[in-house]
């Protein structure tokens, strides 16, 4: 891998440490993102994923080690000065978050009143436009309730698209939906790095959105990169553990707790 | 286990005690903050002003109501088989139950109805990551969430203590009538009631509908991992609030009588 000084790239974590009590789950994950990119982090459940891209939006904080986003060191910010950060940051969850109480445009509309001080008018607007990008146009008045789990996820993925965020962070965009609907979501992201420029973190163990979309992929293994490259770099590996992770198979080198 | 590893245990529990307390406090200071942004839905407040009498007047009614029938009749007979003077059983039950019993049964009734409703839903907006969402929206969680619950709780909590006393009352007097032959006009006598019982009784349920809110919010804003997560926060919501209101009474009333000298 080249050196972190690298202009092109856009995130980079340092040696980051994050523990939970005595529960340890990053143990020096040193890993780098560049501009534009479709980054996959891939890993087994319960290694960390979610955790180190909430890093990137304050939600957690590293106990050890640095966070830098283009040019500047972010790990240290107070929640104030996260503030900025988090406009050109934007994550889509893990789990459809959209607000039950309101309807599809209402929750999209949401950040782009708060956050960029648009009326309720003109951020209704702006909601349907978006809506409409992630083709759920005809949706907008419907409540997310009434919605199946692949028209949540694009509902959710327009409302964080609101805030024309520089970086989206995808936790398991296409788990728990059917393959159509997971390559729609997969063309919805690579779209919006070729189309808008957009640099995307996904995290995934959805081995058709990995080979199919990824510019580059880290495996997160026992708290670290265990590996990170290309496409091709992962279908060539020969390492037993990527190997094991890759084909799926229950026997093999990776130790998992609990196993 | 050695005596070694067990006092390390016993330390580390108390550092977790210790940061959680810590943590407590700020939610229920950023919640009282919250309570002066105005940062929540318009109409919320009533929103869970219905939720909370909704969930409570019927259960709070009934209780007062047997409460009200049993301490009357439990304390005649004890005063027939003493004195056989029943004059003083309407006033002193009124002022104990402005004092005491009113505002600290009905804080223990909404402790186990609004504080575990209260940390289910917060606490199943944590475990999906809607409060994560929300916190990304620029929005902050004690203001949007627990600061219109706050708010609810505080005059609820009020209306219902004043309906818990008149309805607790009410049933004391009929039964005095009705077992004893006592006549109303001197069960129904409030001549004994001082503004020392107001205030105390007051500040008692106000002090508690502070505490709920607070305590159940913080449990639901801690739960992590799933519906099991939930139903730990919801535990943790009423054992812990539970716990405030019983520790509240204590001091108040200790307060109350140091300071006061019981008021006389
Ligand atoms: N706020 C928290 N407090 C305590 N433990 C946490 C917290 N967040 C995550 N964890 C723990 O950290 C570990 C890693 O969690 P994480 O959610 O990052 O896993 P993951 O790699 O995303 O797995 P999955 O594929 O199942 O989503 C888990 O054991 C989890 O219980
Ligand atoms: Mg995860």
């Amino acid at each position: 891998m080249t050196s972190s000084a690298t202009p092109s790239s856009l995130i980079e974590f340092r040696d980051v440490h994050k523990a939970f009590g005595a529960k340890r789950i990053l143990q020096g994950l040193t890993m780098e993102v560049g501009r534009q990119e479709v980054f996959f982090i891939i890993g087994t459940s319960g290694v960390g994923k979610s955790v180190t891209i909430k890093h990137l939006i304050g939600l957690l904080r590293v106990d050890q080690g640095e966070i830098h986003f283009d040019g500047e060191r972010i790990d240290n910010l107070s929640e104030k000065h996260f503030y900025p950060v988090r406009k050109r940051i934007g994550m889509v969850f893990q789990h459809a978050t959209l607000f039950d109480s309101m309807s599809l445009r209402e929750n999209v509309a949401l950040p782009l009143r708060k956050h960029q001080g648009l009326g309720t008018k003109e951020a209704l607007a702006k909601s349907d436009e978006l809506l409409e990008r992630v083709h759920m146009g005809n949706f907008a008045h419907s409540s997310p309730a009434t919605l199946s789990d692949g028209m949540k996820k694009r509902a959710a993925i327009a409302r964080t698209l609101a805030m024309e965020p520089q970086v989206v962070l995808f936790d398991e965009p296409t788990t728990g939906l059917d393959p159509v609907n997971a390559r729609r979501i997969d063309r919805l992201i690579r779209e919006l790095s070729d189309d808008l420029g957009v640099t995307s973190i996904v995290v995934s163990h959805d081995l058709p959105s990995i080979f199919g979309i990824a510019d580059r992929i880290t495996f997160i293994y026992q708290g670290k990169a265990y590996k990170s490259g290309t496409r091709q770099d992962f279908e060539q590996s020969g390492d037993p553990i990527v190997r094991q992770f890759i084909s799926g198979n229950s026997h093999g080198p990776m130790e998992t707790p609990g196993f | 286990m050695s005596v070694h590893t067990r006092i390390e245990g016993l330390g580390a529990r108390a550092i977790a005690a210790s940061h959680a307390g810590a943590r407590l406090f700020v939610i229920g200071a950023k919640s009282l903050r919250g309570v002066f942004d105005r940062d929540y839905p318009k109409g919320e407040v009533a929103r869970q002003m219905y939720v909370v009498g909704n969930k409570s007047l019927l259960f709070i009614a009934i209780t007062m109501g047997f409460l009200g029938m049993v301490m009357v009749i439990q304390s005649g007979h004890q005063l027939n088989r003493v004195t056989g003077d029943l004059s003083q059983l309407g006033p002193q039950f009124l002022k104990l139950f402005i004092q005491e019993f009113a505002p600290t049964i009905t804080a223990l009734m909404l402790s186990t109805r609004v504080g575990a409703g209260i940390a289910a839903e917060v606490g199943s907006m944590k475990v999906t990551e809607q409060i994560d969402a929300l916190r990304l929206s620029g929005i902050t969680p004690t203001s949007y969430l627990i600061a219109p619950r706050l708010l609810a709780c505080l005059s609820m909590g009020s209306i219902l203590t004043v309906i818990a006393i008149v309805i607790a009352f009410t049933a004391g007097g009929i039964s005095a009538w009705s077992v004893f032959g006592l006549n109303p006009t001197a069960f129904f006598d409030s001549s004994m009631v001082r503004t020392y019982d107001i205030v105390i009784g007051s500040v008692k349920a106000l002090s508690y509908s502070l505490a709920i809110p607070i305590i159940s919010g913080f449990c639901g804003l801690e739960a992590r991992g799933g519906s099991e997560g939930v139903g730990t926060a919801t535990t943790s919501a009423v054992i812990g609030s539970s716990f405030a209101v019983l520790l509240l009474d204590f001091m108040i009333s200790g307060i109350g009588l140091m300071v006061f000298g019981g008021g006389v």
